[in-house]
């Protein structure tokens, strides 16, 4: 079983990361609109109720890792729709290939990318001048929430894919994710948000994820935050995962 | 690049009258392709498409729709031409295809694998179009895989292999060059074969036969030799249970001239396994 | 002459075909560009109070961004529908046409630019309905014509990156590339909020002034002052990546 995942796994990574436009959208994209968000919003650390921060950058820079993994997220249900659309799904469930292992393997591969989101971040934002308060402990932290969160995202991508008709309709999943993402705290305080987000921010799940690695990075290892983003995240992995695999035995049964 | 879409990288071809690579505007105004992919927008009617076509080619604006009519009709798909292409069948898009490249009536059509993956009947309809294309004096310029295609087609053909033109002629020269007709004969059973093979020998070479009571003899003379050898075998007392006169085909010719190669296996060696002469093959074509 | 207008018409009218016959293929389009103007006008809303912005709401700030990148969007389609058709060999029916190179060009452009009104005008009809002011007929004539000479130029650089990839993979090329050109200007903030970097690359980028000629309407008066940079720069852009983009079309086959 273990090396069903495994082999799972790193087919989903290669066929991953060999795709140009498949890696584009998921580090390049984020890139760009932290680089705009930090250069053209920066002033408003200046508006009263803005936590004091050594530079815009180090506040943002949860927002681009968070934004990257749900990205991820995506990318990873589309890659599963293509498999179910071209066969190779099929044929997985042919092979003696335990079924759970079907799901566990892309999840996997979700987590490994996510890591090398979030490294990619913490580098990016080193090289550009930003800081982590937190300092080694603080990188730990950021990058136990940013995998588990990451492996969670993935595994909704699965679950989506796997109860979709086609890979469009993952495809179309993209917009909602920023407005997911737009209406919570990861870009800006929850104090400043405008209608309808601030209401909404308080709820969202995101928010905490958000936080919880912004913590580390722009201010201090307070455990609060960090622990309300690891359990937010590690409640939405075990969730999805549980109904991913539930939505692969329901596929099954009526195939 | 005989249509011009691709650029030479030496030497020289006039297509109409005109050089390919110097007039490359005037050889596609008086050319038509076909291309083999029939590259269609799906999202588009039939007659939509040739009428855009029509334009394309700058008809005038007031013959556009007729001569979309007019060609839609000469394809037999004036009752799909209101839909959208995406709902066309294979054969139905080929023959769209065919009538996009015929709008400006042009002086050389070029046709590029046209009956590919084509059910028979679509095969013969298009056969009767290029026939009577070429009755009305254009000229067709046909690739293909089918050697019966060509056979059937062509006024001349040439064979390409490994990018050469390896054979160029009439079908009927290319097939004289290569073989003589021969006839296939099936004795009824427990004849004495080797007796019936002795006295046939003297009409002409013995080709080699797999199964029992098969004979199969390359004439000399063509059908002509027919009737002496029947009378002996009769004479003789054989009983012929069936025969059949066979030409040298295309395929024939096909595999002489090219050696029969397959894409991709090793060249170097294949060269010194070169087939025999169909006259010696144990399998008839 | 007549010809050729017929012709660009003619491939016009086809252009307009992915928003008219494709079930929801205008939605992508003008989703994406909404979602983030809305989006973006919920998080950093008050960053309008901020003085530089000159006491306009953040929303009315950032809908000419907006209206940008849809043109922008919709000129990177295009560039992705050329690469689709080069894959399918309908681009090879078009240039054994004896029609010039530059009129099919021309009619996809053409094309490209007229689609571009399309998530604009949804942009706007939402902004005012969020209580952004309505900019008078001058802005909003002005607007439209940046907008689609915009989307014009987007498309002549996504037709290039077509031509020269040949694929649609090369998607996210002409999306980036889009993307870069609008943003990396004082979309989000007045030049003197920008952070140094950024404000040096917006001073540079033509499309600041087009963003400004656009924006004008919306945060106050149009003066000619603020309305010849916009011209000039898009009309700069279509004419240089419009002589790229034709020439391109020249050297495909013979």
């Amino acid at each position: 079983m273990r090396r069903s995942v495994v082999a799972l796994a790193r087919r989903a990574l290669v066929n991953a990361l060999r795709k140009p436009q498949f890696l584009a959208p998921l580090v390049i994209f984020p890139s760009l609109f932290l680089a705009i968000n930090v250069g053209g919003l920066g002033a408003t650390r200046e508006l009263e109720g803005f936590p004091a921060v050594d530079g815009f950058l180090d506040y943002q820079l949860a927002a681009a890792i968070l934004q990257s993994l749900l990205l991820g997220g995506v990318s990873a249900g589309i890659a599963v729709a293509l498999d179910i659309e071209g066969g190779f799904f099929d044929r997985l469930v042919a092979s003696p290939t335990p079924r759970v292992a079907i799901v566990l393997g892309r999840v996997l591969a979700a987590s490994v990318i996510a890591a090398i989101q979030v490294v990619y971040f913490l580098v990016l934002g080193l090289i550009f001048g930003a800081s982590i308060k937190g300092g080694a402990l603080g990188v730990l932290c950021v990058l136990a929430i940013g995998v588990v969160a990451g492996t969670g995202f993935g595994a909704i991508g699965v679950l989506i894919a796997l109860r979709a008709r086609s890979a469009s309709t993952v495809q179309g999943i993209f917009p909602l994710v920023f407005v997911v993402l737009f209406i919570s705290s990861a870009f800006f305080p929850l104090e400043l948000l405008s209608a309808p987000a601030d209401v909404i921010a308080r709820y969202n799940p995101l928010s905490f994820i958000a936080d919880g690695m912004r913590q580390p990075i722009a201010f201090s290892n307070e455990a609060l935050p960090v622990l309300e983003g690891l359990l937010t995240a590690t409640a939405i992995a075990a969730t999805a995962i549980g109904l991913s695999i539930l939505a692969l035995r329901g596929r099954l049964r009526d195939a | 690049m005989l249509v011009t879409l691709l650029r030479p990288t030496g030497g020289h071809a006039r297509v109409a009258g005109f050089d390919v690579a110097a007039q490359p505007a005037q050889v596609r105004r008086r050319i038509g392709v076909a291309l083999q992919e029939a590259a269609l927008d799906p999202l588009m009617t039939g007659s939509e498409l040739i009428e855009l076509q029509a334009t394309l080619h700058a008809i005038a604006p007031r013959s556009v729709r007729s001569r979309g009519a007019e060609l839609i009709e000469r394809v037999g798909l004036t009752a799909a031409a209101a839909r959208r292409v995406g709902t066309y069948s294979g054969g139905m898009r080929r023959r769209l295809d065919l009538a996009m490249a015929l709008i400006h009536e042009p002086e050389v059509l070029f046709l590029d694998e046209p009956t590919t993956g084509l059910d028979p009947t679509s095969r013969l309809t298009l056969w009767a179009e290029v026939r009577r294309l070429r009755d009305e004096g254009t000229t067709v310029f046909l690739t293909t895989q089918y050697l019966e295609e060509a056979d059937q087609l062509a006024d001349r053909l040439g064979i390409i292999a490994d990018g050469r033109i390896v054979a160029e002629g009439t079908p009927a020269s290319l097939k004289a060059e290569v073989g003589r007709p021969h006839l296939d004969l099936v004795l009824a059973k427990g004849s004495d074969l080797q007796g019936a093979r002795e006295l046939v020998t003297r009409f002409g070479d013995h080709r080699p036969v797999t199964e029992g009571c098969h004979l199969s003899i390359a004439l000399e003379h063509g059908a002509a030799d027919i009737a002496p050898i029947l009378r002996a075998l009769d004479d003789a007392g054989f009983a012929v249970a069936e025969l059949e006169l066979k030409q040298p085909t295309l395929d024939d010719v096909f595999l002489q001239k090219t050696g029969e190669h397959l894409e991709g296996a090793d060249d170097h060696g294949a060269q010194a396994e070169r087939m025999p002469l169909p006259e010696a093959q144990a399998e008839t074509v | 002459m007549k010809a050729g207008l017929r012709t660009v018409g003619a491939l016009m009218r086809r252009g307009l075909n992915e928003i008219l016959r494709v079930p929801g293929g205008a939605v992508p389009g003008v989703l994406a560009p909404t979602i983030f103007m809305l989006g973006l006008a919920a998080v950093f809303g008050k960053a309008a109070s901020l003085e530089g912005y000159g006491g306009v709401s953040f929303l009315a700030f950032i809908l000419p961004v907006g209206m940008l990148q849809g043109a922008g969007f919709t000129g990177a389609a295009t560039g992705v529908n050329l690469a689709r058709d080069i894959e399918r060999g309908w681009f090879d029916r078009m240039l054994l046409a004896p029609a010039p190179r530059p009129l099919l060009l021309a009619g996809v452009v053409a094309s490209a630019s007229l689609r571009a009104l399309l998530p604009a005008s949804f942009l706007l009809i939402v902004a005012l309905a969020f209580g952004v002011d309505w900019p008078g007929l001058l802005g909003l004539s002005l607007a439209a014509v940046l907008v689609m000479g915009l989307a014009a130029a987007m498309a002549c650089y996504a037709t290039l990156v077509a031509l020269r990839f040949r694929t649609q993979q090369a998607a996210p090329l002409m999306q980036i590339g889009s993307f870069v050109a609008v943003l990396f200007t004082t979309a989000y903030a007045p030049r003197e909020l920008l952070a140094g970097w950024l404000r040096a690359i917006a001073d540079v980028n033509p499309v600041t002034h087009v963003l400004e000629g656009v924006r004008q309407g919306f945060v106050g008066d149009v003066t000619w002052a603020a309305t010849w940079p916009a011209l000039v720069s898009v009309a700069g852009l279509v004419l240089l990546f419009g002589a790229l983009a034709v020439r391109g079309m020249r050297r495909q086959g013979i």
